[in-house]
């Protein structure tokens, strides 16, 4: 769940054409964050984009990174200036990252707050990172409406991740 | 596959289970949309509309929907595929596809395709669809697996899985007061709704049957899908398993 808003705000600039995902075709690109125990896997297949968060299976890019870089990347550093002072380290081709770092900076979101479920008060976020998703997805939505009907559904069911992610937080 | 399978708590012959689940929504067919207001208290209105924002369906998308029933899911689908989409609303039963007709037209909803199939056996070519759901459905269909075999086929590489159903939850105040709300209110909200108990009781024992979290989730990577998660909802009442084929 914690992924939703971010693979909903890709998924809304592929569909209004503002996205070019050929380079990153059929590629799996997984973040693994040293620090916290967090993966997100991005999967690109069939002209749009999955974020999930745990996957057994070998991806072709995997990027290992601290989360204070992991941030600083999608704010806006520069790829290149990263790996050469070693602040992470990549298995793949550099090329398909940078694409998708390209990607990510077109997304108007706030990733540090998409994964503050990790470092919070759990149940005391939650509502409020919800409420903050529903804002972004109002906004960026072509059906304003509908968007808030979904961020309502997700305040009263209240979604949460696999077990086995769950576990790995112990 | 086996000889016998369960039908709630009961052991049944696997060639007996179709009828006997056919006889269920038979029965509750016409009732069906106000039973899962009534029983749920409207919140499978919200776990559906997750499902749909979980989807991933943009415009042009050919997305089936199997034991599709009364059409909930169709209809949304069909409002996020367009006019150059296909939406195919599906199910076992004839009744719950005639109910999921006249929901159609009474919402003024067109453009949705009826087939009354076996998620067993689906009838369509391979890789042809975006998305294929499945919605209270799969814990009813005899062998899941190859339901869930099925489904890889016919989706295109990328395709999307989802598979909404009833799960566990893993808060052991949560599973006390579920256990007596499904056994001891449900089945008695059933007999005075729908004027049948049975069928009631049916629901809640299958759900004690079907597969858990894990076991699902699993079970969906071995049918050949290269990615699969799943979010708990409600306290993990129910859960949608998310597959992706690549």
């Amino acid at each position: 769940m914690q992924y939703f808003a971010l693979e909903q705000a890709l998924n809304y600039l592929i569909q209004t054409g503002n996205l070019d995902l050929k380079p990153l075709d059929n590629k799996t690109i997984r973040f693994a964050l040293q620090d916290l125990p967090i993966e997100l896997n991005f999967i690109s297949a069939n002209g749009r984009i999955f974020v999930i968060s745990d996957t057994e299976r070998q991806n072709d890019v995997d990027i290992r990174l601290s989360a204070g870089v992991f941030f600083a990347l999608f704010k806006g550093e520069d790829l290149t200036e990263l790996l050469k002072q070693d602040k992470l380290i990549i298995h793949g081709d550099v090329k398909t990252v940078q694409c998708l770092v390209d990607l990510l900076h077109s997304v108007d979101i706030d990733l540090e707050e998409v994964l503050s479920h990790y470092t919070g008060d759990i149940i005391a976020h939650k509502a409020g990172k919800i409420a903050k998703d529903v804002k972004h997805l109002v906004q960026h939505s072509n059906n304003p409406l509908d968007a808030l009907k979904d961020g309502l559904s997700q305040l009263l069911i209240m979604p949460t991740v696999s077990k086995l992610y769950k576990n790995n937080r112990h | 596959m086996n000889n016998t399978t369960h039908f709630g708590f009961k052991d049944v012959a696997t060639k007996d289970k179709q009828h006997l689940v056919k006889g269920v929504f038979d029965s509750v067919a016409s009732k069906y949309d106000l039973m899962n207001d009534v029983l749920s208290l409207g919140a499978h209105r919200l776990w559906k509309r997750y499902t749909i924002a979980s989807s991933n369906v943009k415009t042009g998308d050919k997305v089936l929907d199997i034991a599709g029933g009364t059409g909930d899911l169709a209809i949304a689908f069909r409002q996020k595929v367009g006019k150059s989409g296909q939406v195919i609303l599906s199910d076992i039963n004839a009744a719950m596809l005639n109910e999921g007709r006249k929901n159609l037209i009474n919402k003024g909803v067109f453009g949705v395709d009826f087939v009354q199939l076996n998620a067993q056996y689906l009838p369509f070519a391979d890789n042809s669809f975006d998305c294929v759901s499945i919605a209270f459905g799969l814990r009813n269909v005899t062998d899941k697996d190859q339901a869930l075999s099925e489904m890889h086929r016919i989706l295109k590489p990328g395709g999307c899985l989802l598979i909404l159903e009833f799960s566990t939850t893993d808060s052991k105040l949560l599973k006390k007061c579920y256990d007596f709300y499904s056994f001891n209110i449900m089945p008695t909200l059933g007999e005075l709704i729908a004027d049948d108990k049975a069928s009631y009781q049916y629901l809640a024992e299958s759900i004690r049957k079907h597969p858990d979290q894990e076991t699902l989730k699993d079970r969906v990577l071995e049918a050949g899908f290269g990615f699969c998660e799943y979010h708990n909802l409600s306290g993990g009442i129910v859960a949608l398993h998310k597959g992706i084929k690549v």
